[in-house]
């Protein structure tokens, strides 16, 4: 129901077999409420990059406020003002601890659940991940209480990694010690499920609005005009931007749909994947985008490829696997290539960040608002280190944390401890989780 | 703290010290040597005192004995941190020990920050030991160990991982509450060195020039030589405490006391064994290692070539 007065902040756009909710307006802050504007809720995501990463290339040779950044973390720099870097952070828990070899397997499964994985490809068992504590939650907001995503091939089964099953490389999220949330790879599925009423469109329905070639805002469109007239120029501007960008991530989904049949119309993946990685990557972070936008969830966690992948990077003339090369035994020119693969990572991360950064939010941007982790499970993939682990995040989860800085904490201390300091931002109160030995100190403001 | 899933191996020593003494630094030097003879190996080396001086020092001492390793094996060679106790607030800064003065310039420690919690160094190191096959080597105040015992979870690991801890009694007394703490709360058998024992069994002082020698610039000697004016003989809680917690059962000491509280008896007839065990351990040369990355991988690596070989889309 759409009215001139406070606009509830559930509000949806409905059609056909749609329902598209909507950004944070300012028609959405109750009128009695004038002077104490309604604050926008906090979200956090997880952007993981397997093999770990050429730490001469992440490390600032400084502390404190950030200035130049080194070689792979040079794509953030005209975003470093938004950006806390986090030194000697440490999982534990993925190390051999008499498990012997798998340390790909320990660290993706040990990275969000701070525990150690049970070394089997049958029987697995890991911990309830962080993120899903803060779901169960916080969840209950929102449309979605997570999102998983990926962009590799999420096999479930099988040895991925030295008796470790795939289900422990492939995930990040566990919703119990033996349930794994497998992450969703096609953005026509994420996109459906978005902007869907539930409901799975059948084949049938599915050929028949690729045939017209609809958008789902054509469904909306009664809805959105009534919108409309309730709204302020500001409120309207921002809906248009907002609607746009639905109908070019519709746009890109259909043009690599159209790539992809003309490729090869029998190829595994599904035909929404695009076949470049920078367009794919681009797809699952304007959806990533949106869904925080639209408050459709609070908390994502994004598998960029798998732990232990040997996908190559052609896009970037690196024919070589990414994990044989990781393993460079100091050769300088493989050390390169791996700093090459790096550095692409981080520039579809930065172009996200400079997405999330422009959408105004309250009184600052839809990025102040989040606490978005970019990081690995192993810090030095050549010799399996579990220490150091490269780690950031962008945003300031609500203007909590004082960002624009390295903070390099004592070594050994638990990742867990990280977590537990984000939880709180979340509104989740958790006394210990993992190996965590406290709540990290010297984020925040004050 | 990797190594592959094996046969069990030696004891894992964690060795939490004040690095006061020159007797400390002569323990220290006697586990490496146990180390490097896989008779123990060193699960964690913490300093209880602040004294940054001294986590370089220790640092240093590993890059000696690890100096013997060459190659692939030098690569992968991981150097567990040093625990470094916080100064506690307002406390006079630990006396930089002329024992160290030469650390700093070697150590890749620059600061406090590349030191850890002691507390969580030892609870990291113990979960990477087989069930009983670990020994705490205690000289010095208490303190990290009382704080380990307050850590969430720590006691169940202390009780599953450590089969002995041996504490010297001199030292101990500077932070009271804490030795009280651990003499009454610590869950597995504890032996203590008394004043006694390691009055009685000086480490000859003539050991430096003649053992020593085969490294110019030995940090042992050097600290050794600049602790105190030569000659001179070193009292050896530490030694005796580390001698004991490696080889319990070997004679070396009698025990009087309670199975879970005791207390180590000299025993005159044992003497030159005993000071024959230390020189042998704390003199004793680095030794190479072996590589330690799981040989695995590379047949993974294979694999998975093979793998994307077959799938065209994987290249994209």
């Amino acid at each position: 129901m759409i009215t001139k007065k406070s606009l509830p902040r559930r509000t949806f756009l409905r059609g056909m077999g749609t329902a598209v909710a909507l950004p944070f307006l300012d028609a959405m802050t109750p009128a009695f409420a004038a002077t104490t504007r309604a604050k926008p809720p906090v979200r956090m995501a997880f952007v993981y990059v397997p093999n770990g990463i050429i730490m001469d290339g992440w490390n600032p040779d400084y502390e404190g406020t950030l200035g130049a950044l080194p070689r792979i973390l040079k794509p953030l720099e005209p975003y470093r003002q938004d950006i806390t870097l986090f030194g000697n952070l440490t999982h534990n828990t993925g190390r051999a601890l008499l498990d012997g070899a798998g340390d790909h397997g320990r660290c993706c499964a040990s990275y969000l659940t701070g525990v150690q994985p049970r070394k089997t490809v049958i029987d697995i068992k890991a911990g309830v991940s962080f993120d899903q504590i803060v779901a169960n939650q916080v969840g209950k907001q929102t449309r979605f209480p997570s999102l998983e995503l990926g962009m590799e091939d999420a096999r479930q089964a099988g040895d991925c990694d030295s008796g470790y099953s795939c289900a422990y490389t492939n995930n990040l999220a566990w919703k119990s010690e033996t349930q794994p949330l497998p992450p969703v790879l096609d953005p026509r599925a994420l996109f459906e499920r978005l902007f869907g009423n539930g409901m799975a469109l059948t084949p049938a329905a599915r050929a028949r609005e690729n045939l017209y070639r609809r958008s789902i805002l054509d469904f909306v469109t009664d809805d959105t005009r009534k919108l409309e007239t309730g709204l302020g120029p500001t409120d309207r501007r921002k809906l248009d931007e907002y609607l746009s960008s639905i109908r070019e991530i519709e746009r890109q989904i259909e043009r690599a749909e159209k790539d992809n049949a003309q490729i090869d119309p029998h190829m595994e993946k599904p035909y929404g994947i695009p076949a470049d990685f920078a367009e794919h990557f681009k797809l699952m972070a304007d959806m990533m985008t949106v869904a925080f936008q639209a408050d459709l969830t609070r908390v994502i966690t994004f598998l960029v490829t798998h732990e232990g992948t040997s996908r190559p990077y052609r896009e970037i003339d690196i024919p070589d696997g990414h994990h044989p090369l990781t393993h460079h035994r100091n050769q300088p020119d493989l050390i390169e290539k791996v700093t090459q693969i790096n550095s692409y990572h981080v520039r579809q991360f930065a172009a996200w960040i400079a997405k999330m950064r422009s959408i105004p939010e309250g009184d600052g941007t839809l990025l102040d608002n989040c606490m978005i982790v970019y990081g690995a499970g192993l810090s030095d993939g050549n010799r399996h280190l579990h220490e150091d682990l490269p780690t950031l995040i962008a945003g300031r989860g609500g203007s909590h944390f004082k960002s624009g800085r390295r903070i390099v904490y004592r070594k050994e201390t638990p990742m867990c401890n990280l977590y537990l300091a984000m939880m709180d931002r979340m509104g989740v109160h958790v006394e210990h989780f993992g190996d965590s030995t406290g709540r990290l100190d010297t984020l925040d403001l004050t | 703290m990797q190594f592959p899933a094996a046969a069990k191996p030696p004891v894992g020593v964690v060795f939490d010290s004040g690095m006061a003494r020159i007797d400390d630094v002569l323990a220290l030097a006697m586990l490496h040597g146990f180390d490097g003879k896989d008779q123990a190996r060193i699960a964690a080396v913490s300093i209880s005192s602040g004294d940054l001086r001294a986590a370089q020092f220790c640092d240093v001492v590993n890059h000696f004995y690890a100096s013997a390793t060459t190659g692939p094996a030098a690569m992968f060679m991981h150097f567990t941190p040093i625990g470094l106790a916080d100064a506690k607030p307002g406390a006079k800064p630990a006396a930089e020990s002329a024992m160290f003065a030469k650390a700093a310039e070697g150590a890749a420690i620059k600061n406090f920050n590349d030191t850890a919690d002691p507390a969580t160094l030892i609870r990291n190191a113990l979960t990477a030991q087989y069930d009983q096959n670990a020994a705490v080597v205690l000289s010095g105040p208490a303190t990290d160990l009382a704080r380990l015992l307050d850590m969430y979870g720590a006691k169940d690991w202390i009780v599953r991982k450590v089969r002995l801890l041996c504490l010297t009694e001199t030292g101990m007394q500077a932070d009271a509450a804490a030795a009280a703490k651990v003499l009454a709360d610590w869950p597995t058998p504890a032996v203590t060195v008394g004043r006694e024992i390691g009055e009685a069994l000086p480490f000859p002082g003539g050991s430096i020039a003649r053992d020593f020698a085969y490294a110019s610039d030995h940090p042992i000697a050097e600290a050794y030589r600049a602790s105190q004016a030569m000659p001179y003989d070193a009292p050896s809680w530490a030694m005796a405490a580390m001698l004991y917690a490696v080889h319990p059962g070997d004679g070396y000491f009698k025990v009087s006391g309670s199975a879970q509280r005791g207390s180590l008896v000299f025993d005159r007839e044992q003497k030159e064994r005993i000071i024959k065990a230390y020189i042998e351990m704390a003199s004793a040369k680095p030794v190479p290692r072996k590589p330690r990355r799981p040989p695995e991988d590379k047949d993974k690596d294979k694999k998975n070539e093979k793998k994307d070989e077959k799938k065209p889309d994987a290249a994209k």
